[in-house]
């Protein structure tokens, strides 16, 4: 305590040199003229410097508060983030569905993939629509690329359609070029095939297939794929794979169109030929 | 007590005659004065100390800013300073030598620079005058010019000390 006396006493002409400075000052500062606007604003400016300059002194208490709370600010920024990413892709395959739809003038529903088996020789995907949207067995299933399938089973907000990589699905297509007719067609492993075309045909890689108007189950027109290769399987006829242009593996979303056969026609072809399923 | 006064009648006494005769003084272009206060400060300072000095610098300056309605507490800072600093020269063994000789001339010109340098700068802040500006207009004919009217002071010094 001594000391500290004696140390402020030494320091006592100083410190009576600040306060006389210090009231100055503050004298100054009652003034309202330019000299003492300027003043104050060179004032604050220091202050500000010295201010920035403790500022780097850190506070650990001060530290550990607010990375706390910035760790709870990332997560939600994190959270939120990909809500936005997620949002903005949903948005551009939404606008891409809307315009596919407007463009091909069909009528359709749109329906959200919420199951969707790959792996399998019959594959299908599950559609969050079904009876109370006016979906029925057997309407064809679209996305924004192309053919995607066939719906096979309906409940009142569900259904399931079978895809193209599906042994069971047959379409029947054609040669949008030379207008060759083929059948589509999965065998439970590599690409999907167009079959029942004659070694002759004039089938070209690149070509794309598209829906044939003979087919009783899709509406003609609609784009399948394209011709990836063209090959032999025998004598007569060509090995043809298409690459679809529906990628099954990033599906999301679908159009089912609300398109059923015409009965008439297709009872007039079951009585010219019995065995027709 | 009585010497306190003392400095208090004279340094009230050369306030009194800095407003009086400074319309008889100004020299240059730029109309400076001598500051005849700060003379008294340096002499209460010599003899006083940084603290006696400053707080007579502070007191003075509060004074002369009141009556010639400058704004209010340029004098008090600029004359404390010039008084702090002017106290470094208190030694009391040589305070005779330093008020009876050219020594003292050569103190008010340095207390003189500082005092002008805290109130010019500060007075001329917001203008467009640069700082070598204030330096060569005010700042240094002023400290010359006080500097030089405390040769009369000295001259009384020196008179008074050898009557001794």
């Amino acid at each position: 305590m001594k000391t500290l006396l004696q140390f402020f006493g030494n320091l006592k002409e100083y410190i009576i040199y600040s306060i006389l400075v210090l009231t100055s000052l503050i004298l100054i500062f009652q003034n309202e003229n330019i000299q003492v606007r300027f003043i104050r604003a060179i004032a604050v400016s220091v202050m500000g410097v010295v201010q920035n300059t403790f500022s780097i002194i850190p506070n650990v208490f001060k530290i550990d508060a607010e990375n706390k709370s910035l760790r709870e600010n990332n997560i939600t920024l994190s959270n939120e983030l990909s809500k936005l990413k997620e949002s903005k892709l949903e948005n551009i395959r939404l606008a891409k569905m809307l315009e596919f739809k407007e463009k091909t003038g069909l009528n359709t529903v749109s329906a959200s993939i919420i199951g969707k088996t790959l792996i399998q020789t019959r594959n299908n995907i599950t559609l969050n629509v079904g009876e109370n949207d006016s979906v029925k067995i057997g309407m064809p299933v679209i996305s924004d690329k192309g053919l995607v399938g066939k719906v096979i089973a309906t409940s009142s907000n569900y259904c399931v359609a079978q895809i193209l990589l599906n042994k069971d699905l047959k379409v029947t297509a054609k040669d949008q070029r030379s207008r060759v007719d083929g059948i589509i067609g999965w065998e439970g492993e590599g690409k999907v095939l167009m079959k029942n075309v004659s070694k002759s045909s004039d089938v070209l890689v690149g070509d794309v297939i598209i829906t044939s108007e003979y087919s009783n189950n899709f509406p003609p027109g609609i784009p399948i794929g394209f011709v990836a290769s063209v090959g032999t399987v025998d004598n007569l006829f060509k090995k043809i794979e298409i690459q679809t242009f529906a990628d099954f593996e990033i599906l999301e979303e679908v159009f089912v169109i609300k398109y059923l056969s015409n009965d008439e026609r297709q009872n007039l072809e079951k009585k010219l030929n019995p065995k027709q399923k | 007590m009585l010497e306190y006064l003392k400095y208090a009648g004279i340094l009230f006494g050369l306030i009194i005659l800095q407003l009086g005769i400074n319309w008889l003084l100004p020299v240059t272009s730029y109309k400076i004065t001598p500051d005849v206060t700060l003379i008294g400060i340096v002499y209460v300072s010599i003899n006083r100390g940084k603290i006696i000095g400053s707080v007579s610098g502070f007191f003075s300056g509060l004074v002369l800013d009141l009556i010639s309605f400058s704004f209010l507490g340029l004098s008090t800072l600029s004359k404390a300073s010039a008084g702090f600093f002017a106290g470094f020269f208190f030694r009391e063994s040589k305070i005779n030598k330093y008020l009876s000789t050219y020594i003292f001339v050569l103190i008010v010109l340095f207390a003189s620079l500082v005092n002008n340098f805290f109130y010019y700068v500060l007075y001329y802040q917001g203008s467009s005058l640069q700082i070598i500006d204030i330096v060569l207009r005010y700042i240094l004919p002023t400290s010359i010019y006080t500097s030089f009217i405390s040769v009369i002071p000295l001259m009384f010094f020196r008179k008074r000390l050898f009557k001794r």
